[in-house]
């Protein structure tokens, strides 16, 4: 075999070692700004939301000449939280980085993020702390101190399908009944019977804290107490409350939509007139629309004992700022404004999918007139609650927790055991 | 052994005499050229071993150290024992997802690669074997995402297979990765058909490689097709048979990726999830490292158990011509 000159080695070597530097710079990928003058910003989102995002990016830079924005986006919401992991801990982190409901008490108690309630107090803020919803902070308060606030919101309203309920011979409006006070547990439950006897769905729920917090608050229970522990087993009202839900579950007449199967699945049930209510956020505009089928929708809140409306869950992410960045002021000022209500008008306006965390921005929910009682999402945010903190700090627990729930609803095990189960569970991690 | 060829030398190195006085330079020219030589071949591997060194030997290394402490990849970490260990033994979760794993491997190692010798004999033969080898061998030159996304496609309630089986058998359509039963099945069906494409072109070497004298020998004999593949073909093959499932073994132990396109969050009830899916879940679901580095430990010990059965087992199903000789 002939050999290889020396030069052509050595082209051959470089070549080599080029390639593994490369391959190792391609490896890190990103990192924070490593001026002042440049925020570096990280979240997930679809292309269409990013697309807004970017546009948001072109408008404050336009503002801000001084300040360069770069957006470093992330497709998807299950890879998002490691990556920004790797690069808080290799010190690449972003400037001002989104994080999720279920993840944020984690980064908090890690002491990565910027303490922000100085500078939301100070007069460079746009958000003061009293202008968002309190109940929508959640775990990203700690001690009284704010370490990143909520960039919109989406209460878990009920939506119904009028069609779906003609079908089921159902002649009450549910969001005519709220607005009585006569939107009862009994009338919802009344009408999840006749859906299911003309051969219907009744609701369909997403398993996770929302659906199961909600339920109890909305029925008068507890779950957890004021200092943090689980006491819902401990609570006949809660008890009653959950043991109802099984029961619902098990015979069918509700029904998990995370189980429901690929081409069969929630959505396209609930768009073709298969199920009487689906409890869902405001993203569900796009659905109903794109199936050409607004008309037979509307929300409602979740029915109480008594019909009067009760505190239940709101989901939502968090906007917070590296407490490493060298670009403190600019990050700030960009979070601030992100946030802002002209900020969140901007970002949710056309789009339909989320519901404004601060005050001063519900004309975005309600200019379109759509869905016809879509102040109801509003008044849901108002006095909702996010999951709680002593869940939301530790991580994997509420997911535990809903596999718990999932056993009671696949009739695994009964109400009290399910209690009893999530109490030690809770208790078993969080050290309580 | 073999010469090494070029201007310098022309000597086998192991004949080269001690230095005489008689050729003065010319081993010294030699050491210096066969020292030049050594030292690209560091530079040349180099790549590789810097590669090695970070993305195997370290993590490999950090796993292990990590499997004794708790640490969540933002505070400090903290050193723990085997605390990792008891606490993961005692996982349902763990159990359940070994017992996946296990399930997987001894659906389609078995199958996957029975199904290769059929068709590796199949088209030993065949003229236009080179189409039917591009076809097998698609799929594995195909990245596993794709192939998963349309196996997704397919299993779908109303996609083509189930609709197909629902026509066939006059059966409701199967929801093949919504119903706890089927899901693991379903992740079988894609790893066997992704995985068989090299199988049979290894089998097809393999019966290639038979010495057609011994073939001939045997018919001689009177061995008819059958006496000659369970006599003849299968034990020669067998060598290769027992390597091939060493490596589908281990591959099987191995599997994420089909899981995590195919059935999301591990499928319904954790029907699907596997051991690396619960690693997965540990270290970057919930960040913590502590408890899914003792569960990589675990796959570890495990996948070196089986293989050494592996290697216990195979004096007496494989036949090597050394051993005959």
């Amino acid at each position: 075999m002939p050999r290889a000159n020396s030069k052509m080695r050595r082209l051959l070597a470089v070549g080599a070692a080029s390639a593994v530097m490369i391959g190792l710079a391609a490896c890190s990928g990103g990192g924070g700004a490593s001026d002042e003058h440049t925020v570096v910003w990280s979240t997930w989102g679809t292309p269409e939301e990013l697309t807004r995002f970017e546009e948001f990016n072109d408008e404050f830079m336009k503002r801000h000449p001084d300040i360069t924005v770069e957006l470093q986006p992330v497709a998807s919401y299950s890879d998002y939280h490691s990556k920004l992991l790797a690069q808080l801990t290799s010190n690449t982190a972003p400037d001002v980085f989104y994080i999720g409901d279920d993840k944020i008490g984690q980064f908090v108690d890690a002491k990565v993020l910027a303490p922000l309630t100085k500078l939301m107090e100070s007069d460079a803020s746009q958000t003061h702390p009293d202008d968002f919803f309190p109940g929508l902070f959640g775990a990203a308060e700690q001690d009284g101190e704010i370490f990143a606030a909520p960039n919109d919101s989406n209460p878990d309203v009920l939506w119904y399908d009028k069609q779906a309920l003609a079908a089921a011979g159902i002649t009450e409006d549910p969001a005519a009944l709220a607005e009585d006070g006569e939107w009862t547990t009994e009338k919802y439950l009344e009408m999840n019977d006749k859906l299911a006897a003309a051969g219907l769905t009744g609701s369909m729920f997403w398993n996770y804290w929302a659906t199961h917090y909600s339920w109890i608050s909305s029925q008068g229970g507890t779950a957890y107490d004021d200092s943090g522990a689980f006491v819902g087993n401990d609570d006949a009202t809660t008890v009653d409350a959950v043991d109802t839900l099984g029961r619902y579950f098990q015979d069918g007449t509700f029904v998990v939509a995370d189980s429901m199967p690929e081409g069969a699945g929630a959505d396209s049930v609930f768009v073709t007139h298969k199920a009487g209510f689906f409890s869902q956020g405001r993203y569900t505009i796009g659905t109903v629309e794109s199936a050409g089928e607004q008309d037979s929708y509307d929300i409602v809140r979740w029915p109480t004992p008594d019909g009067q409306a009760a505190p239940t869950g709101v989901a939502t992410s968090y906007l917070a700022i590296n407490g490493k960045t060298k670009a403190k002021d600019a990050a700030f000022t960009f979070w601030t404004e992100f946030l802002s209500a002209e900020g969140q008008v901007f970002r949710l306006q056309g789009g339909g999918n989320a519901v404004p965390s601060i005050k001063g921005a519900d004309e975005v929910v309600l200019e379109d007139g759509y869905p016809a009682h879509a102040q109801t999402f509003l008044d849901m945010r108002d006095i909702g609650f996010e999951d709680y903190a002593a869940e939301a700090v530790v991580p994997g627990l509420s997911t535990d927790v809903s596999d718990l729930f999932l056993k009671l609803y696949e009739g695994k095990a009964d109400a009290q055991g399910t209690l009893d189960a999530v109490a030690g569970l809770v208790a078993d991690k969080t050290g309580e | 052994m073999t010469v090494i060829t070029g201007d310098a030398t022309a000597t086998p190195v192991a004949s080269v005499a001690p230095p005489a006085p008689s050729a003065p330079g010319g081993l010294r020219r030699e050491s210096a050229w066969r020292r030049r030589d050594r030292r690209w071949g560091y530079v040349f591997i180099g790549p590789q071993v810097i590669g090695m060194a970070l993305f195997v030997l370290l993590p490999f290394v950090a796993s292990l150290v990590l499997a004794f402490a708790s640490w969540d990849g933002l505070t400090e970490l903290t050193w723990v024992g085997f605390e990792n260990f008891t606490a993961q033994i005692q996982d349902e979760l763990l159990l359940r997802s070994i017992g996946n794993t296990l399930l997987i491997a001894l659906i389609t190692v078995p199958i996957g690669l029975g199904l290769a010798v059929v068709i590796a004999v199949a088209l030993e033969k065949l003229k236009t074997r080179t189409l039917y080898l591009i076809l097998f061998f698609a799929p594995v030159v195909t990245s596993t995402v794709a192939v998963a996304m349309i196996w997704q496609q397919m299993f779908r309630v109303d996609g083509v297979l189930s609709e197909t089986i629902a026509k066939v058998f006059g059966i409701a359509p199967p929801d093949w990765l919504g119903d706890p039963s089927l899901a693991l099945l379903a992740v079988c069906i894609v790893s066997i058909w992704s995985s068989l494409g090299l199988n049979v072109i290894i089998f097809l070497a393999g019966l290639q490689n038979i010495s057609p004298s011994v073939i001939e020998a045997a018919r001689i004999d009177g061995a008819g097709a059958w006496r000659l593949f369970r006599s003849i073909r299968m034990p020669l093959l067998s060598p290769i048979i027992f390597f091939s499932s060493i490596v589908a073994f281990i591959s099987s132990l191995q599997t994420f990726d089909t899981v995590f396109v195919l059935t999301a969050d591990a499928g319904p009830d954790n029907a699907t999830r596997t051991i690396v899916y619960h690693i997965y879940d540990l270290g970057f679901g919930r960040f913590e490292f502590g408890p899914a580095s003792a569960a990589s430990v675990i796959l570890l010990v495990l996948t070196l158990v089986i293989t050494a059965i592996q290697f216990g087992a195979q004096k007496k199903f494989v036949h090597y011509e050394d051993d005959a000789a």
